[in-house]
């Protein structure tokens, strides 16, 4: 009896350790276990929805979209519970990968069960706020999909095996010798350069963030002042002019490298808010429901 | 000699190292340049910034050279009188100095303060290189509009409801419970659209029939007849076994309290804009689809057939009908070849309709007079009623007359007729013409022309006249008999029965039913564009008057389809049919209910236009005014046909 268990563990152990080795990520976690049961449960609705007849017509007051209505709502409280399981650190069954996966395809499946549950009935009303903050929240998630399955490549190659922590290093390296280099330059040619040292790399918004754009860099706008200028000696601005634009390739990684972290984040600030904001208007409908009954 | 410049370093324990060293002169130069005596290595601080110099060794003034000035308490300056006793702390760029005074020297004290740079600064690594950095956090997000949803679409509808909860009419404006409105109003309904409180009335109860009797008083006191009548189990048992689905539905309704068999679950609301909408046939085919099985097997007799869908399980029409002449209406029975229906009247409806003969020639030659074409088509007999719906009965004077005429003579230019419906005053009125007129002179009587003996012989012109004149008034009663005999005016439209004993000459009373379908609504008006032969097929080749010409199921399958277009023939152009297209349930008379747009749009092809000639018609026959025409309606066979079904 003990040699079964021992083998069957072994044998787990033995698949664990092929995904290992494959990289099996959340999206093809288990072959692709959770999106198999998200797409059959989606056909499932839609064929059932094309076959049976409800009286009078489909919508959610009809018996089939109180079924779809209620696995809908149980639904949208287990992916929220995801926050609160992946703080929680487990060792038994369902590692926060199937979670995750489970998350992500039965998230997407909530599309066919919330727009199916309405009967394609939409107004201006809570019911449909409801609906639409839950769209809201299923592409932000898809959006988040799809960046995590893309963006990682990316930086991974900027940051060329660097930390973040080596990156900004790298910068303040640069600052010191400028600082020491700027040193013989004339007050005209030293106020550019100082701006450069005061600009603080983690400025800028979240518009700069997300586009990488940042048109009043202190330090391009040194480099350009200091290779018109011709008030101080060549040799030391040209020294200067050398470390300004090794500071702007360091700062150019690391904006590069924020840009790339914004976009790997910024959908969770839509749909975790989002996402309570959806449990309050789901409350709403449904209380609304009974409260009109 | 009273300047010293003190250096402070730290070591790598954190222990401080202070060297002073004194500085040559009265005047120290301060500046980025490495000829100055305090030599400060910050790019904010000018080759040559200031000079420091005192006169009685105590007071310092310090003057700055080159137009940038220094801080001091906070203000730029670009000169300082000190004294060194009180001390005071100057800032040149990113180095503070500072005057102090011990042992009769001054001392300046010269440090960095300020990072070399910004990104010198220590940043919080989780922080600094993730968006937290830049954007509001997501708790504060999700709290806030999780709190504002449930403000603006709990709390507030619920307080609206609350403020005007015994309101018959709220105030304009927006009120907060109108985002729990589902779908709009159906016009019928809209001007309740801001006062939720006048249906649901109270929390978590469903909409009652009380809320509906509040404002409907007059319509549908009871429910069908058919179905009031019945009793309760045998209802029961025609409901058809619940599915899964209705198995749910039924157990969210009791669980949350939702009654079955109210009003609103067949007029059903917030279903959108426009006329509510017809009651789906699912509500009837719930029972009537295989109903007759279930009844018998619970022990009932099943008084109708089922019914589950009009394209495809529908009964066959059962049109009241009259078995035999004078006899009373009962319900058809089908499938028992042609119906037939005793009206009273002999009528081929072959013969008029045919497109040549004589009565095709004949309608032809009143071509303009009245509304006929090249032959008779069935709108010159039959004519609707005003309200479209179905077709009056024929009236002889309106609809007959045209060509039955009944005029007998012509006294200055009017002419007089028999009176149609009175068979007695035709009688005497024959009677007194042939008593009061003679007959007509021969010419030979005429002129002062002597006249011989022997032209009273027998053959002669005196003797044809006078004979005539002799014998005139029993002619009157061949002619009566002519009238009401084979070949006479009444005989060819009536059935006669000849003069009994105590009785004279009588004709058997004309019954035309007003409705033959009495279960059903067929409104004449809604099918305008069809031709009458496309559904009353057999009217071409009717012979006689007792076939009944009511189409039957097949004729309307050939348009109308079930409600979600089921069909067993093959249609052209099908219109979809739910039960509550032709039936009406609450039994009240009137027409089913059915917005305009799930009718057919129709253009007029069938018109009421009053005959160009009709009122000359009535001279011919007589005023029709003295009600003397009109037909009594069949009473209803049947209790509930009186309400229309």
């Amino acid at each position: 009896m003990a040699s079964l268990f021992k083998r069957r563990r072994s044998k787990a152990t033995q698949t664990e350790r092929v995904r290992e080795r494959r990289h099996e990520g959340f999206l093809r976690y288990a072959n692709f276990r959770w999106a198999k049961i998200s797409g059959g449960l989606c056909l499932l609705i839609i064929v059932s929805y094309a076959l049976i007849d409800v009286t009078p017509r489909h919508n959610g007051g009809s018996w089939y979209g109180y079924t779809l209505g209620t696995i809908g709502a149980g639904l949208i409280l287990w992916l929220t519970a995801l926050g609160y399981r992946k703080r929680k650190m487990t060792s038994d069954y369902w590692s926060l990968k199937a979670w995750t996966s489970a998350h992500v395809y039965l998230g997407l499946s909530l599309v066919v069960i919330g727009t199916w549950h309405t009967g394609f009935q939409l107004g201006w009303n809570v019911h449909t706020l409801a609906w639409v903050l839950m769209m809201l929240v299923i592409l932000s998630g898809l959006y988040g999909v799809i960046v995590y399955a893309t963006l990682p490549a990316a930086l991974s190659n900027n940051r060329d095996e660097m930390t973040q922590m080596q990156m900004l290093e790298a910068i303040r390296a640069f600052d010191r010798q400028l600082h020491s280099a700027a040193q013989p330059l004339t007050p005209e040619d030293t106020a550019p350069v100082l701006a450069a040292l005061d600009e603080d790399p983690f400025a800028g918004g979240i518009g700069a963030r997300l586009s990488g754009r940042y048109p009043r860099c202190a330090t391009s706008a040194a480099l350009v002042a200091l290779s018109t200028s011709r008030s101080s000696e060549a040799e030391a601005r040209e020294k200067v002019i050398g470390l300004l634009k090794q500071k702007e390739a360091a700062l150019a990684r690391l904006r590069q490298h924020l840009r790339i972290r914004a976009l790997l984040e910024v959908w969770l600030y839509v749909h975790v808010p989002l996402t309570f904001a959806l449990i309050a208007a789901l409350s709403a409908h449904i209380i609304s429901v009974f409260f009109y009954w | 000699m009273s300047f010293i410049l003190r250096r402070i370093s730290t070591t790598k324990t954190g222990k401080q190292i202070v060297r002073d060293q004194a500085l040559p002169g009265d005047a120290i130069t301060l500046g980025r340049e490495g000829s100055n005596i305090i030599h400060i290595a910050d790019l904010a601080v000018n080759p040559h910034h200031a000079t420091i110099t005192s006169a009685d060794g105590r007071h310092v003034r310090v003057q700055a050279s080159e137009g940038l000035g220094f801080y001091i308490n906070g203000r730029t300056v670009d000169a300082a009188d000190i004294d060194s006793a009180a001390g005071a702390e100057l800032r040149f760029g990113g180095h503070r100095l500072t005057i102090a005074r011990e042992d009769e020297m001054i001392i300046l004290l010269v440090e960095r303060i300020d990072e070399l740079s910004q990104s010198s600064k220590d940043v919080d690594e989780a922080k600094a290189f993730s968006l937290a950095g830049v954007m509001p956090g997501k708790r504060l997000g999700a709290w806030t509009f999780a709190i504002l949803m449930l403000l603006a679409f709990l709390v507030g509808p619920i307080w609206a409801w609350q403020s005007f909860r015994n309101v018959d009419e709220r105030p304009e404006g927006y009120h907060a419970d109108k985002a729990w409105m589902s779908g709009p109003l159906s016009s019928a309904h809209a001007s309740l659209k801001n006062d939720c409180q006048s249906c649901h009335v109270e929390p978590f109860v469903a909409v009652t029939d009380k809320a509906c009797v509040g404002c409907h008083t007059g319509e549908h006191k009871a429910m069908s007849m058919a179905h009031a009548n019945a009793p309760t189990a045998m209802l029961l048992a025609a409901r058809h076994p619940p599915g899964v689905g209705e198995r749910i539905l039924a157990g969210f309704a009791k669980t949350f309290n939702k009654p079955q068999g109210r009003c609103v679950e067949c007029h059903t609301e917030h279903e959108g804009a426009g006329p509510m909408l017809a009651t789906p046939q699912k509500f009837c085919a719930d029972c009537h689809d295989g109903m007759s099985a279930r009844l018998l097997k619970a022990g009932f007799k099943p008084a109708v057939a089922d019914a589950a869908d009009f394209g495809t399980i529908h009964p066959e029409f059962r049109p009241m009908v009259r078995p035999a002449p004078g006899a009373k209406p009962i319900r058809a029975v089908t499938g028992k070849g042609a119906l037939t229906d005793f009206d009273g009247l002999k009528f081929p409806h072959d013969l008029h309709l045919q497109a040549t003969g004589g009565v095709a020639r004949m309608a032809a030659s009143f071509r303009g007079r009245y509304d006929f074409g090249k032959k008779l088509e069935c709108e010159n007999c039959h004519r609707p009623e005003a309200d479209g719906v179905r077709i009056k009965p024929v009236q002889m004077e309106r609809d007959c007359a045209m060509c039955h005429s009944l005029a007998f003579e012509t006294v200055g230019g009017v002419t007089r007729t028999l009176r149609h419906g009175e068979p007695d005053q035709v009688v005497a009125d024959l009677t007194a013409y042939y008593r009061s007129t003679p007959p007509s002179r021969p010419l030979q009587l005429g002129g002062m022309e002597r006249r011989r003996p022997g032209d009273y012989a027998q053959g002669q012109v005196y003797n044809i006249y006078f004979r005539e004149v002799a014998v005139r008034p029993n002619r009157a009663e061949d002619a009566v008999r002519a009238v009401f005999s084979k070949g006479g005016a009444c005989y060819d439209c009536h059935t006669v029965y000849a003069p009994q004993a105590g009785n004279g000459w009588t004709v058997q009373a004309v019954d035309q039913t007003s409705r033959f379908l009495t279960k059903g609504w067929f409104d004449h008006d809604a099918h305008k564009e069809t031709k009458c032969a496309d559904c009353h097929t057999m009217a071409t080749g009717s012979k006689v008057a007792t076939d009944l010409l009511i189409p039957g199921l097949r004729q309307c399958r050939d348009c109308h389809v079930g409600e979600n277009g089921a069909r067993l023939v093959k249609v052209e152009t099908a219109t979809e049919s739910p039960c509550a297209m032709c039936h009406e349930y609450h039994s009240d008379g009137g027409k089913p209910w059915m917005p305009a747009r799930q009718r057919k749009v129709n253009s007029a092809a069938i018109t009421n236009k009053p005959l160009r000639a009709i009122y000359g018609v009535s001279l011919v026959t007589g005023s029709p005014g003295r009600g003397l025409y009109d037909v009594t309606w069949r009473t209803p066979a049947l209790h509930g046909a009186e309400r229309g079904g």
